[in-house]
């Protein structure tokens, strides 16, 4: 078993003391070499359990396979025969949750680094500029609208557009990408890689539409009805950030992790004075919250230069952001500050953030999560000092699409009613995916359901009559 | 001689003037044309006096004290006539502030001047804190205009170099004039047209530059109003505190007065008000000390990177290094803009710590140039400046750059060093003719950077030597017996650059100074080397149609955007990007053409992202516009409904008044402005609703006083209101709502909050209504008046007013290829 000889490959990556001061991508990604090394691990299982982890199902081995042949860019072609975004998915995937967790050899070491090798297959094929197009089947003539270009709405329009429809994209904000654009800061997912996806999908024909509202410039209704879309497809996103309900939380710096990372990521604030959109650089920050979005958040306050620490009701092992996400965070030098939670925000006379008052924790009874309840330690309260706080505890669906289409249902919590199966809504035609659904998760599972969605509305508009 | 003045006898010297007398004896004559740098002028008249055996009221700053005379300066009569005097001056000036009845409210609730491109009272004034006109009203107890005033609607002039004019605020004192040809020996700027026509220009309309202007700023200086401003300056208000010091950008060594705020250079003018500096004396100071790229920590080299590091290990690591090279192998390079206290150390540090006799030392040339090279042999350099060629770095075992910006040559050594440098630090430097002149630290400098002494002193601390154990420059100076150095206040000529820019130096350290002052780069030199300004191009899908300047700082724009016109509702706006730099503003819908794809805005400028905006003109495109956004206000029948409305909101009500009138209302819309000259679009709303009411604060035209005090009037005579909306800035919201209260009326406000995306992803613009977290792009713009929380609204507004004042600051001129551009005249 000569093969289980190679340890797994680690990826270079910048040093904590040089990143926690710059926007530059963390790792900087496999060279040749190591690819075709990590490659070899892989024992090629004839029933492969990794790719059942994967939700939108690559044909893992079969790619791994051919990077450890060398031909990097038919590997790429070959994950992008069931991901539109895998420089996306390669960083941005909890791998250790899906594929790689089911890996054989992470039975007793190490599972393959299908995460890494997946990265570098599609930096490999977009650095080469021979990005291959796929033929493209002719014209259906039945037209698709997909509302959101976030992950959920690119993995739908690729997979549509490949079967031969029309797809139009509408995004209400001025860029694409959705959260990747706007949510995840370019150390974690380099703005040009969800630019050169999209420009990928742009030469696929997919039609962009930016600046446009679902909901306020067309509804639905009137998008099939009037605008002639055989089928729409709601991949809005989680839009309404949830805040504590605190006092002082309308203070001046208290900002949502959602305006604060948006600020940074697609106005380019980080970059003020040469963009217009002031950044808020501050001196004492505290992120409250235990998920990716406040790592993100966390590590963009540092890379502006803040004292930065992550307040958590409950304990690290209940922390949902990734492993790799907190480890990455306490290596530049965020500081954790577990099983606390703010009970108030305190002002100066001009309403601006002088101090946070908080209470400490205790883990009680799971919860219907599963995970442990976390219960206030009475006369306990104890105060920080800061000058901003960035709430990340959260988002709940954007309530427009639901608002202006009363027919479409909905749960209490306003997510979007739909057949797990099919991604199908309660009204025909009308599909729905991503964090609209699911509350608020990941990219991958967003894409995950878009491509179930595009999937099931391709059977429908095949059965449907054209308009 | 022995006069007596208001019954007190004072004595007067030879040749001085009554007034001068009387100021001289702590007895004040209001005044405005006269300044103690210029002769007497007697053009404002309000130094008026009464002198016995003199008929009538002689200005007292033209009359000679004269043995024996007999001065009243405080009669009732001549109180009248200086109100009077000041009334007529008012009448040409954007007074309406002065004569506001809620002067105290507005004051308290928005004491931060707003930062618009016209001034239209004191209120949008950046001179408004050191105003000479507002102190004087105030001294003088002026209260009313006798009638209404005038504007001029003189374009604002802003494509000029480092200043700024606004010739609508100008009173005619002509102290620039004056001064300018003081300083310049002859005309560049004088009294142009006549009569009513009169203003301060340039012979044949030519701009400032081509009419031989040097930018000394010296008619900036003395400008009693705001008409006169300094672009980098303005904003920032009066500085809390002035250090004098000596400018170090060439051997002139003038001295410069120094305003700072929040530990911040923010402007400079010579101390000596006789003699003008040059202009990068008066102008380039703050500028070059806030570059946002100075270096401000300690940086070393790991592999192809420069890391930041504490200034502890950076010492310890660069006095390990430097061990290896002491002897001649070392070389230590500055130039003679570095303190004689730092070249002391810098040389000691040389000979006695590193052994070496590679102590050198550049001679800047006439453009500010200091290029040197290293002894061949050299191991290891210590540059503290930009001094060599990068090629020389690559024969070096070590190389340590010490200096205030980043350069090729920084970005290649092996360690940097962040000095600070010009007002950051204390010391002495020669002068061209050997004398000693001071340098005073009048700010902090950024980050961690440190004076140069310091370093070397830490470094050689750090390598064991002794003898380096001073704590500060004068501890240096005393040992080197450095005395007597003096700000050079008395001098006889101005430095030849304050009268030939061309002369000015071009480098600081083998730095570009024109790199990091952006006005500079207007200004020809003598060696030309400009850099080409970067023009950015932005193709955008929004068309502007048409724009207007309706009044002062109010323009109708009207834009291509059919998917906004299609569904636009009365009450809602949109966010638009004027290019893809651009923050995402809200914007009003003031109308729309659904067949013709248009939108009409009203946009008032008010800081960096409107200007941007209103600097377009028809034919140019905005690259994005989305909405409609919001909640459409709710159209009903509720009787009779009253629109309130000022500034943009006047024209943010059309649709509104429009819409509530097809739904059967009686509609009444009451109109302010501070003056009548502001008001605008009268025509068309007396057109569309039942009784229209203009308000003016200086009662220029209309009910005297705010919108709320036309409507408290109907309300005390009984009137049947149902529902009152206004629509504004904050502050006249506000008003109108705590003036409706106690009458029970239902009362609406459009809320205007910072935003970002307008669709309720971000939480920007939350606002608290009746003790409830709203969003104002998703729950609004429309809320119960009587439940929202002003004063939080204000603050989140304001929340980024210091880093708008700094990139309003970036003293780059308006190009203006259009009227449009410097305000258009097409008004009304």
């Amino acid at each position: 078993m000569a093969k289980e000889k190679i340890p797994r490959q680690p990826m270079p990556e910048q040093a904590p003391e040089d990143r926690a001061r710059n926007f530059e991508e963390v790792p900087y990604g496999y060279s040749e070499q190591t690819a075709i090394l990590e490659a070899g691990r892989c024992l090629k299982c004839k029933k492969p359990k990794c790719v059942a982890g994967c939700p939108v199902g690559i044909d893992i081995p079969g790619f791994i396979a051919l990077v450890q042949e060398g031909k990097f860019i038919e590997a790429a072609w070959k994950v992008k025969e069931q991901n539109a975004l895998p420089a996306v998915c390669g960083r941005v995937c909890p791998q250790e949750e899906q594929c790689e967790k089911l890996c054989v050899l992470g039975v007793k070491g190490e599972p393959v680094a299908i995460g890494r090798l997946e990265r570098f297959v599609a930096d490999y094929e977009r650095n080469s500029g021979k990005i291959s197009v796929p033929k493209i089947p002719p014209k259906t003539g039945k037209h698709v609208a997909i509302v959101g270009a976030g992950p959920a709405g690119l993995t739908v329009a690729g997979d549509m557009i490949k079967r031969g429809h029309d797809v139009t994209v509408f995004e209400a904000l001025q860029e694409p990408g959705g959260v990747l654009t706007y949510g995840i800061p370019e150390f974690r997912l380099p703005k040009t890689i969800v630019q050169a996806e999209v420009n990928y999908l742009k030469r696929l024909g997919v039609r962009f539409v930016m600046d446009f509202v679902v909901g306020r410039n067309s509804t639905i209704r009137e998008l099939m009805d009037d605008e002639g879309y055989n089928a729409v497809f709601i991949g809005s996103g989680a839009g309404l950030p949830s805040f504590m309900r605190v006092p002082g939380e309308n203070l001046v710096g208290v900002y949502s992790a959602n305006e604060y990372l948006t600020r940074s990521n697609l106005m380019k604030a980080y970059l003020f004075p040469a963009y217009d959109t002031p950044p808020i650089k501050r001196q004492r920050v505290a992120v409250i919250g235990g998920g990716n979005v406040a790592m993100d958040s966390a590590r963009t306050a540092l890379r502006l230069g803040a004292d930065v620490t992550i307040v958590y009701r409950r304990a690290r092992e209940q922390m949902p952001a990734r492993d790799e996400e907190i480890h990455h965070a306490e290596q530049e030098g965020v500081k954790l500050k577990l099983l606390n939670n703010p009970t108030r925000v305190i002002g100066d006379d001009r309403h601006r953030v002088v101090a946070m008052e908080c209470i400490k924790m205790e883990l009680g009874e799971p919860d219907d999560s599963g995970r442990r309840r976390p219960i206030p330690v009475e006369g306990s309260e104890f105060i920080m000092e800061l000058d901003t706080v960035i709430v990340a505890i959260g988002n709940k669906p954007n309530p427009l699409i639901p608002q202006t289409m009363p027919e479409l249902e909905t749960t209490r919590w306003g997510t979007i009613v739909v057949d797990e199966s099919t991604m199908a809504t309660s009204v025909p035609g009308v599909y729905a995916g991503g964090d609209i659904v699911s509350g608020a998760a990941t990219v991958i599972l967003a894409m995950g359901q878009g491509r179930i969605a595009a999937a099931s509305m391709h059977k429908y508009l095949n059965g449907a009559q054209p308009k | 001689m022995k006069l007596t003045i208001d019954g007190k006898s004072v004595i007067a010297k030879e040749g001085q003037t009554v007034l001068e007398c009387a100021l001289n004896n702590d007895i004040s004559i209001p005044h405005l044309c006269t300044h103690s740098q210029l002769s007497a002028f007697g053009a404002c008249r309000l130094c008026l006096v009464e002198i016995d055996g003199i008929r009538g009221y002689p200005t007292s700053c033209t009359t000679p004290a004269a043995d024996a005379m007999v001065v009243r300066t405080d009669t009732q009569a001549l109180q009248n006539l200086r109100r009077n005097i000041l009334a007529l001056m008012m009448l040409e000036h954007p007074s309406a502030c002065l004569v506001c009845s809620r002067r105290e409210l507005c004051e308290q609730f928005r004491p931060e001047a707003e930062r618009t491109g016209r001034t239209t009272g004191c209120h949008t004034c950046s001179n408004k804190e050191i105003c000479e006109v507002r102190a004087l009203s105030e001294e003088l107890g002026f209260a009313e205009l006798p009638v209404p005033p005038a504007y001029h609607e003189r374009p604002v002039e802003r494509s000029e170099p480092f200043m700024d004019r606004d010739l609508n605020l100008c009173i005619l004192c002509g102290r620039c004039v004056r001064i300018c040809k003081h300083h310049q020996g002859r005309a560049v700027i004088d009294f142009v047209g006549r009569g009513s026509q009169t203003h301060i220009g340039q012979a044949f309309g030519n701009s400032l530059l081509d009419a031989g202007c040097q930018f000394c700023g010296a008619c900036v200086d003395v400008c009693p109003t705001g008409s006169l401003a300094d672009r980098y300056a303005k904003w920032y208000g009066r500085p809390e505190a002035v250090a004098e010091s000596t400018c170090i950008f060439c051997d002139h060594a003038c001295a410069l007065a120094l305003g700072t705020k929040n530990g911040k250079v923010t402007a400079a003018q010579a101390v000596d008000e006789n003699v003008p500096v040059c202009v990068l004396g008066r102008f380039a100071v703050p500028e070059f000390l806030n570059g946002t790229d100075r270096l401000s920590t300690p940086h070393m080299r790991v592999g192809q990177r420069l890391r930041q590091i504490p200034w502890e290990q950076a010492l310890e690591m660069v006095a390990g290094k430097l061990r290896q090279f002491a002897g001649d192998g070392f070389a230590l390079v500055c130039d003679t803009t570095s303190t004689l206290e730092d070249r002391h150390i810098f040389k000691k540090f040389t000979n006695e710590v590193m052994k070496s006799t590679n102590y050198i030392e550049i001679e800047p040339d006439a453009h500010g140039v200091s290029r040197g090279s290293l002894p061949a042999g050299t191991k290891a350099a210590l540059l503290t400046g930009n001094f060599v060629d990068l090629a020389a770095l690559k024969e070096l075992g070590l190389s340590i750059v010490q200096d205030c910006y980043p350069t090729p040559v920084s970005q290649r050594a092996d360690v940097v060093l962040p000095a600070a440098v010009l007002a950051e630090v204390e010391g002495t430097i020669l002068d061209r003719s050997g004398r000693k002149r001071p340098l005073h630290k009048a700010c902090e400098p950024p980050g961690q950077a440190k004076p140069e002494w310091w370093i070397i002193c830490r470094l050689a601390e750090a390598m064991g030597a002794e003898g380096f154990e001073y704590e500060s420059a004068e501890a240096i100076s005393k040992e080197l017996r450095i005395s007597n150095a003096q700000l050079w206040v008395d001098r006889v000529e101005a430095p030849p650059a304050a009268t030939d820019f061309k002369l000015r130096r071009t480098h600081f350290r083998g730095h570009r100074i024109d790199e990091k002052v952006r006005g500079l780069r207007e200004l020809p030199v003598e060696d030309p080397c400009a850099l080409e300004p970067a023009q950015e191009k932005h193709e955008g899908a929004f068309g502007i149609l048409e724009k207007h300047e309706i009044a002062p700082n109010v323009h109708e724009i009207i834009i291509q955007a059919p998917e906004v016109a299609k569904k636009a509702l009365p009450g809602q706006f949109v966010i638009a990007m004027v290019d893809e730099k651009s923050e995402r503003v809200p914007y009003t819908l003031c109308g729309w053409d659904a067949q013709a794809g248009t939108i009409t805005l009203v946009v008032l400028e008010k800081g960096q992202s409107s200007r941007k905006l209103i600097l377009l003109s028809a034919g140019d495109k905005l690259v994005h516009v989305v909405g409609p956004l919001g909640v459409p206000l709710d159209i009903e029948l509720y009787g009779t409904v009253v629109l309130a409305a000022g500034c943009y909101g006047i024209g943010g009500i059309v649709p509104i008044v429009e819409a509530m009138k097809d739904a059967g209302n009686r509609v009444v819309v009451v109109t302010e402005a501070r003056s009548h000259y502001l008001h605008y679009y009268k025509k068309k709303l007396q057109g569309l609703c039942d009784e229209f009411v203009e308000t003016t604060i200086d009662g220029s035209v209309g009910v005297k006083g705010h919108a709320i005090d036309a409507i408290a009037e109907k309300l005390k005579a009984g009137e049947k209101m149902d529902c009152v909306i206004a629509v504004g800035c904050p502050f006249m919201m506000m008003v109108t709502a705590q003036e409706t209260k106690p009458f029970g009326v239902k009362t609406l406000a459009a809320l205007n909050p910072i935003m970002l995306d307008g669709t309720g992803m971000c939480g920007a613009c939350r606002v608290t209504v009746g003790n409830q977290t709203k969003f104002a792009c998703v729950d609004g713009p429309f809320f119960d008046a009587h439940l929202i929380d002003w004063d939080e609204l204000r603050d989140r507004r304001a929340a980024y007013s210091a880093q708008e004042i700094h990139s309003l600051g970036r003293t780059e001129a308006v190009v203006t290829g259009h009227s449009g551009g410097s305000g258009c005249k097409c008004l009304h």
